[in-house]
């Protein structure tokens, strides 16, 4: 097929020249890496291998955060896994814009870059509840999606940030959330017991999950800021806490920064045992241009304190922040040169190690509903510098990001490192 | 180039009396030995060991070979005093899927409350057979200096 392309990578270095730059770094961390900073697109000859019995399969139904690169809702394979276990989070993208292709080789699914071979892959694979209906006859599939190894929940997929329009700018939660409810009737709110229920299912399938993340879009409301947000993730991990013979379980709240007492509750009255706050862009002057409501109602400063403070709740291991990497090359106000931006980025993120909190970052991938839509992401170089950087940190600082890692997530360069820790 | 085990050998790896013995190295090249009896030839003629512990010096260091090319050695020695010994490169890992859940399934029923963590596909490169009585024969046809003099003298004479 031929198409006019809107990005070459000519100026950049190539996969095999970062590859042989970083021998330190491995090849197949670096390949995931690459997809997803430049994106997949599948051949008919892939999709024709596709058994949506087998394979996790898009469902525009099932409440993912954000949409596809392609801005298209189609029933593709949800993501891919390399063969050392490594996920590789990727959605669909543009032809124009110089995707990786999935194809077959030798009968084989395989990463394919401008006719050479790259790796092998395989597709996700779809879990029993996925086919079955709650008490109340919600689809379970609805409730909880799944990657490999790890159950996620979206408890709100509208961000009371973008109210003002002061959502993040690299962010298209609420334009996904709302072109969802134009092509599908909008799903009330999950009850307990629907999630209850769900999670008995998914226990039932011996050593499919090994954690279970929650997470959705900021609500401010409440009697003080956030607090209607802490109501709803107390009540959905007491919900799946029934289920676990356990107090504490294997689970991640992503959420927004919430004050000591928050904190206090979540851990005390539920079974969660990690604490995720996304400040998105590790410098404060970037966060209040790419994050106004974040940076309107918390502050930069507050959202590190209250980080540090959730230490002394968890337990150091067990906190982590955000980013969303190369976001802080953003075009007009973001810096310059990837060296400054590493630069910063990392001695930022490591006034926050000293501390006990972690620096996780995901490859930004501009996409069609936000407002840096029309930008570029940062090089290959820049986010293997990044994830060894982060990984550095890490190891100086005795740091472990069980709760976030290749197998419990899966979306993280850096944390795909950790497996050495 | 990956190569195909013997059946005498593939007989002794699937026999959980036999005892193998898993070689990996660290980043600083200090070997790991460990004896294991969750290792064992699958159809396609490549070894299949069960970690069951993901934060287990031999998983860092098999995961340390998949990423940067890599090779383990396997010591299995049988009842009848065979000896040998199988150099191999880890290519695959199943953390999830069928081939998983089966492992997990069935060692959580062998061995009670356990964890597994991974499914190592490890492709044989090389087997060496270590049994002393074939290796001193191979060592003295091929490397006729390496002996005691002693061990050529004349017997004396009673």
């Amino acid at each position: 097929m031929s198409v006019a392309l809107k990005r070459t990578f000519e100026d950049e270095l190539t996969l095999n020249e970062v590859v042989a730059l970083y021998p330190d770094i491995p090849r197949l961390v670096i390949i995931k890496t690459d997809v997803q900073r430049r994106g997949i697109h599948y051949t008919e000859r892939a999709l024709s291998v596709v058994e949506p019995d087998i394979h996790l399969v898009n469902d525009p139904k099932i409440s993912e955060l954000f949409g596809s690169r392609d801005g298209v809702k189609k029933p593709l394979p949800a993501s891919l896994l390399l063969r050392d276990g490594t996920s590789i989070l990727v959605s669909s993208t543009p032809l124009e814009e110089n995707p990786y292709l999935v194809d077959l080789v030798d009968g084989r699914l395989a990463l394919v870059d401008d006719g050479e071979f790259i790796e092998y892959v395989e597709f996700w694979r779809k879990p029993r509840f996925y086919d079955l209906k709650t008490s109340s006859g919600i689809p379970m599939r609805q409730i909880f999606s799944a990657r490999p190894q790890r159950l996620s929940i979206v408890q709100s997929s509208y961000c009371h940030f973008w109210t003002n329009h002061k959502g993040c700018r690299f962010c298209d939660i609420n334009n996904n959330n709302k072109k969802r409810n134009e092509d599908e009737k909008t799903q009330p709110r999950i009850k307990p017991q629907d999630i209850s229920e769900t999670i008995r299912e998914a226990l039932k399938e011996p050593g499919r999950f090994t954690g279970i993340c929650l997470t959705g879009g900021s609500v401010l409301a409440g009697n003080g800021l956030f607090d209607k947000e802490v109501d709803l993730y107390i009540e959905t991990l007491q919900a799946i806490g029934e289920n676990f013979a356990t107090k504490k379980f294997p689970s991640q709240l992503i959420s927004s920064a919430f004050n000591q007492k928050q904190l206090e509750r979540l851990y005390k009255e539920t079974g969660l045992m990690s604490y995720t706050s996304d400040l998105e862009v590790l410098n404060e002057e970037k966060f209040n241009w790419i994050c106004p409501g974040k940076a309107d109602n918390v502050g930069y400063q507050e959202w590190k304190q209250r980080l540090i403070q959730s230490v002394d709740i968890f337990g150091k291991g067990h906190v982590a922040t955000g980013i969303v990497g190369g976001v802080e090359l953003a075009k007009p106000y973001g810096f310059i040169s990837e060296d400054e931006a590493l630069r910063s980025t990392l001695d930022e993120a490591e006034s926050l190690a000293e501390k006990g909190v972690t620096t996780i970052f995901v490859v930004w991938t501009p996409r069609p509903g936000s407002d840096f839509h029309d930008q570029h992401n940062a090089s290959l170089d820049y986010y293997v510098r990044l994830a060894s950087g982060l990984h550095q940190l890490r190891v100086k600082y005795g740091l472990t990001v069980d709760f976030d890692d290749y197998r419990r997530c899966g979306n993280h360069p850096d944390s795909d490192l950790a497996r050495l820790i | 180039m990956a190569i195909q085990l013997s059946s005498e050998l593939k007989v002794l790896l699937n026999d959980r009396k036999v005892y193998k013995a898993l070689a990996t190295v660290d980043e600083a090249g200090i070997p790991d030995v460990v004896l294991k009896h969750s290792i064992f030839t699958a159809e396609d003629g490549r070894i299949h060991y069960l970690e069951l512990l993901e934060s287990s010096r031999t998983n860092h260091n098999l995961v340390r070979a998949i990423w940067f090319d890599g090779t383990v050695s396997i010591a299995v020695t049988g009842p009848d005093k065979q000896r040998f010994q199988i150099k191999g490169r880890p290519v695959e890992v199943h953390i999830t899927g069928p081939l998983f859940e089966k492992h997990y399934v069935e060692v959580r029923q062998s061995l009670g409350d356990v964890e597994l963590s991974g499914v190592w596909v490890i492709e044989p490169l090389e087997v060496i057979d270590e049994n002393i009585s074939f290796r001193r024969k191979e060592e003295d046809l091929n490397r006729p200096y390496f002996r005691h003099l002693d061990r050529l003298a004349k017997t004396p004479q009673k």
